[in-house]
């Protein structure tokens, strides 16, 4: 018998937002799925698509991306540029086939601890629906194989 | 013919009167439908200068080259509209100054090539920005529509079985004049973001990368696809992001040599239907 | 060889009801390069620390996880400790299994495997981290205030009586705020604008204190030490130098019919005016969407008036560039819009009216010279229903939150009306009497038993006219039916509520605000002065609504944090700000253009001859402020943000 799949999602965060967003959720004893791992980051500007990357090759089966929402950027404009990143890595993932219901973006503010608790809630089911990433595993599963001649 | 004759007689002229100290161009190649660069620096060299349709690679990575222009004196260049787009983008990305550029443009229809008019990167600006508005019907690519058909998961199988062939040679790499980074992220192994062994993982994220940092720069020349000695169809991907940039940014890679790098600027009201 | 020491918090249950602590504890034991790893019921306190510092010198650790609650609460406390045991403070990390994990989950076994994950990753992180030193920067010690009300002035008076400089900024004509405009002031009843005014001479006249009225604050750059701001001087037409304030011209202008705003449209006032006689500075401006020769270019009464020729229809705008080290945000809220309660007639009937157009009437200064009278006929009203929470504790049409000041002002109104009428009837809708703070409550019962204000416990649903008469229609929720209850007046207790342009203010400074606008304090418990926003403080009821012993409470507050701020030489900085590879930089300067700081300069790479070889980017640590787009932008992967590595983040992703 298998065990029921449980999505595993790793989320890239700005700390003066989303971060503190998480946080709220927490003080407010919000309550929801615990699929969800943070990385936390200065701003959305730092967050490399590199990184979105390398949580898929850490197995994830789906990955989330959040900061400030525009014009709230602690440093002006980091979200800003980050926006742009997003848009054009989202574009090239999905034309080689990572589906973009996979990696998702949003924009969560400090004071928005429900969104958070919401967010990661539907996340979690969105990916639980999707199911495991099972075309990523083979390719990590390939690396970790040893190699035949 | 004729092209290539008076081409051959402006570029002894600027050799001799001292305008340019070297001239880059074409010589034949190892095939009868190759062609080899040729860096012409005398009158000799000169009457070996090849042009004609089957001269299709983007010469002007060679412009890059350390050492090259640091004596500021000026080098000629055989351009095709593409080829001018890539000073253009080296120019705003500061790895050259344009005035030390002399432009050779060209460009071909079926076998027949004629010259663009102008010497300087900014005498194009009209071509581009015409090509800009009515983009030249090249063959429509039957994969390319194949491939926006497909879904996620046949998308994915179709590139990692491409990607599967990467040796990693870095040919595409080496190809590409927007390529002139000292130090690929690729080589950087602290931390090593890419997966280095050819593993279909790692050539899938080498090729990402590649494309990502290419979106908003690439002019497709075609330089890496021709390149790849397992013809992964790089340039497709290439394309998909052109117009990803065009139409989310009207951003025309290489309009003009002030451009600004459009994953370096924004605007505030950038698109972000996609984000939640 | 990496030896970590990690350090579970049980923060009581918090942590330990959800997380199984000693599990994870003997699990992260078991990771590579983990030379430590132990539970404590809570590491905060004081013998936790000293068992953190005892545990980094007995095993020469060269780095720690605390995993314990979110790192924007403990990270400078466990910091402080590692530094006073001999360990680079930023060796520290925190891992998040309280805000992030033991509150917001409920299976055990999920939370504790998350938390593992957490730490697991925190500790792959740390074994990256690098010894950093912080930054120092030099300290402006010149304070700006931003808003001339209570808040303001007392921020201003107490930082400039410790005998720092102070730029104070107020938008309107006049210093004063909301203050200026009432009338008695609960729980005492001494007059507002006779506690307010002299504070308002006192300001404008204090040596440290440079006065700017008219003036609005055009954009803020820079960091805590060292804000560069830049303020907009509004055009007055009246030249500050030259003017005496006589008045002569508001006399001779012709435009008389303008509602004047300090007494919100209750009175009149003219195209050149000063809000109130009691103004600080007492010197006019001209409203210019109002005035006649703006409008078309003839009239000038007022500068034929003027005999010492102090009015200039040529004025513009000017701009003063300001160096500051810390910034009190003291600009206030607005009484919401009552038009959205079409139940309650206001705009409809003239006599329902705000408790602010009330504080008008009954103010000695006001339009009426303090008689309650009706705006309609000029009656004096035999009866005055005061409608509480008009708008406040009203999810559904206001807002959600309690205003604060509402009840215990509208007890002040009742008392008021009471004396001011004797044999006046006053009936209160309310939901609650909320009346906690000093002689509040005693105040409340006074309004009841002394000058029997008749409280009603209930919501008005309705309002129209009969006879002449205004019929209030609610509901008695203690007798437990509906009531109708003539008025002559209703007077309507709005929420307070931000300033209409808070939240693009809030960009310009760039702090954070609330889903109202409010401006969120960095802690609401420890932290309640401080914004999210280094040597940016509030003040007053921009952050939250307040009385005026809070308001002025919390801006001495502010006055103390600036103080202490200018009481040193040199700030520290945190290190995280980026660094450039010149080795591998390709000088495309794509992160010059990304920097929101301009931080990123071209420095010239030259050969033993001087010969310039190449270009490459160089951070200026004073200005980079350690967002690292920058370092997302390059492409070769010669920018690196310290405290954030690329190998840092690489390693705590693969460690997940």
């Amino acid at each position: 018998m298998s065990e029921p799949f449980e999505p595993k999602i790793v989320a890239f965060v700005c700390t003066y937002c989303t971060y503190a967003g998480a946080d709220l959720a927490g003080t407010s004893r919000l309550k929801y799925a615990p699929n969800v791992r943070i990385v936390r980051l200065p701003c959305t500007g730092r967050i490399s698509p590199m990184f979105i990357l390398k949580a898929l090759q850490k197995g994830a089966d789906g990955v989330l991306v959040s900061g400030c929402h525009p014009g709230d950027c602690h440093f002006t404009h980091g979200n800003y540029h980050a926006r742009r990143r997003w848009m054009v890595f989202r574009a090239l993932l999905d034309f080689t086939g990572i589906p973009p219901e996979r990696v998702m973006f949003s924009w969560i503010s400090a004071a928005e601890g429900s969104k958070f608790a919401d967010l990661i809630n539907s996340v979690t089911e969105d990916i639980r629906k999707l199911g495991p990433f099972d075309q990523y595993q083979e390719l990590i599963k390939e690396t970790e194989s040893p190699a035949t001649l | 013919m004729i092209t290539q004759e008076k081409y051959r007689t402006t570029v002894k002229e600027l050799l001799s009167n001292g305008t340019i100290k070297m001239a880059i161009g074409y010589k034949p190649g190892s095939t009868p439908d190759r062609r080899r660069p040729l860096f012409i620096r005398t009158l000799e060299e000169a009457d070996q200068l090849v042009l004609d349709s089957t001269c299709m690679t983007n010469l002007s990575g060679y412009l890059v080259t350390e050492g090259l222009l640091s004596d500021e004196k000026r080098v000629g260049i055989f351009l095709r509209p593409e080829g001018i787009r890539s000073i253009n983008i080296l120019a705003a990305e500061y790895q050259l100054n344009v005035d030390q550029i002399i432009i050779f443009g060209f460009d071909s229809t079926g076998r027949e090539v004629r010259p663009l008019q102008g010497r300087n990167a900014e005498d194009f600006t009209a071509l581009l920005s015409e090509i800009k508005e009515n983009p030249p019907v090249i063959h429509k690519e039957p994969l390319l529509e194949r491939i926006e058909k497909m879904n996620a998961k046949e998308r994915f199988d179709f590139w990692q079985e491409e990607f599967s062939r990467c040796l990693k040679c870095y040919a595409c790499r080496q190809a590409c004049p927007m390529c002139y980074c000292r130090r690929c992220i690729v080589d950087s192994n602290q931390p090593q973001w890419v997966n280095t062994s050819s593993h279909t993982l790692g050539n899938f994220e080498w090729n990402i990368v590649r494309a990502f940092h290419l979106s908003g720069r690439c002019v497709q020349c075609g330089n890496c696809d021709r390149g790849c000695p397992v013809n992964i169809p790089l340039r497709l991907i290439n394309q998909r992001m052109a117009k990803e940039v065009i139409d989310g940014f009207d951003h025309f890679a290489g309009l003009s040599s002030t451009q600004e790098p459009v994953l370096a600027s924004f605007k505030k009201d950038d698109t972000e239907t996609f984000i939640l | 060889m990496a030896k970590i020491g990690v350090f579970i918090c049980h923060c009581g249950e918090n942590i330990a009801a959800k997380v199984d602590c000693t599990k994870l504890a003997a699990a992260m034991g078991e990771h590579p390069g983990v030379a430590v790893s132990v539970e404590y019921k809570y590491f905060c306190s004081d013998p936790g620390q000293e068992s953190v510092k005892k545990a980094i010198r007995d095993n020469n650790l060269s780095g720690i996880v605390i995993a314990a609650c979110s790192p924007r609460m403990h990270e400078a406390t466990f910091r402080k400790a590692c530094a006073e045991a001999g360990l680079n403070p930023y060796l520290c990390e925190i891992a998040n299994i309280r805000e992030q994990c033991s509150w917001v989950h409920t299976d055990k076994d999920m939370a504790t495997a998350k938390a593992a994950d957490i730490v697991r990753s925190m500790v792959e992180k740390v074994k990256r981290n690098n010894i950093l030193q912080p930054i120092e920067v030099p300290v402006t010690r010149r304070a700006l205030v931003i808003g001339g009300g209570i808040a303001g002035l007392q921020a201003a008076l107490d930082i400039a009586n410790a005998g720092q400089e102070v730029v104070l900024v107020e938008r309107e004509p006049s210093l004063g705020g909301h203050m200026a405009q009432l009338s008695e002031t609960f729980p005492t009843l001494d007059c507002s604008q006779c506690i307010m005014t002299p504070r308002m001479v006192e300001t404008a006249q204090h040596p440290n204190i440079r006065l700017l009225t008219y003036a609005e604050i055009e954009s803020v750059d820079g960091y805590i030490g060292n804000f560069k701001v830049r303020v907009r001087m509004k055009a007055r037409y009246v030249d500050m130098n030259t003017c005496t304030g006589c008045g002569d011209c508001s006399t001779k202008c012709p435009v008389k019919k303008i509602s004047s705003e300090f007494d919100c449209g209750l009175g009149k006032r003219t195209a050149i005016y000063t809000p109130f006689a009691q103004s600080v500075p007492n010197m006019p401006v001209i409203d210019k969407a109002n005035c006649i020769y703006f409008k078309n270019g003839k009239c000038k009464m007022c500068q034929k008036s003027c005999q010492i020729n102090a009015i200039n229809f040529d004025m513009q705008d000017e701009f003063i560039d300001l160096e500051i080290g810390a910034i009190v945000v003291a600009t206030g809220f607005q009484i919401q819009n009552t038009a959205l309660y079409g139940e309650y007639g206001y705009g409809k009937f003239p006599d329902v009216i705000t408790g602010l157009q009330f504080e008008r009437l009954a103010s000695a200064s006001g339009p009426t010279a303090g008689k309650i009278l009706r705006p309609s006929d000029g009656k004096e009203p035999e009866t005055v229903v005061f409608i509480q929470c008009a708008g406040s504790r009203d999810p559904s049409k206001g807002v959600r939150y309690c205003s604060k000041i509402c009840c215990m002002y509208t007890a002040k109104h009742a008392m008021l009306y009471a004396h001011k009428m004797h044999d006046g009837k006053a009936n209160i809708f309310y939901m609650d009497i909320r009346a906690a703070g000093k002689g509040y409550d005693e105040f409340t019962r006074r309004a009841i038993e002394e000058d029997e204000a008749s409280y009603i416990r209930g919501r008005v649903s309705k309002l129209w006219l009969e006879n002449g008469k205004m019929m209030v229609r609610g509901v008695d929720t203690l007798l437990g039916k509906p009531v109708t209850v003539v008025a002559d007046m209703v007077v309507l207790a709005t929420a307070m509520v931000p300033q209409p342009n808070a939240k693009e203010f809030a960009k310009t400074i760039g702090i954070a605000y609330d889903e109202y606008g409010f401006y969120n304090e960095a802690h609401l418990k420890l932290r309640p002065v401080e914004s999210s926003t280094a040597g940016v403080f509030l003040a007053g009821a921009c952050q939250s609504p307040k009385d005026i012993p809070d308001s002025i409470s919390q801006a001495s507050a502010t006055a103390s944090k600036v103080l202490a701020l200018f009481s040193k030489e040199k700030l520290e900085r945190e290190p995280v700000i980026a660094i450039n590879n010149e080795a591998t930089c390709a000088g495309c300067w794509g992160c010059v253009l990304a920097c929101p700081y301009n931080a990123i300069e071209k420095k010239d790479i030259r050969d033993r001859s001087g010969k310039l070889i190449k270009q490459v980017a160089y951070v200026n640590p004073g200005l980079c402020q350690g967002c690292g787009t920058c370092v997302t932008f390059c492409r070769s992967n010669s920018l690196d943000l310290a405290g954030f590595t690329e190998k840092q983040i690489f390693a705590e992703v693969m460690g997940l």
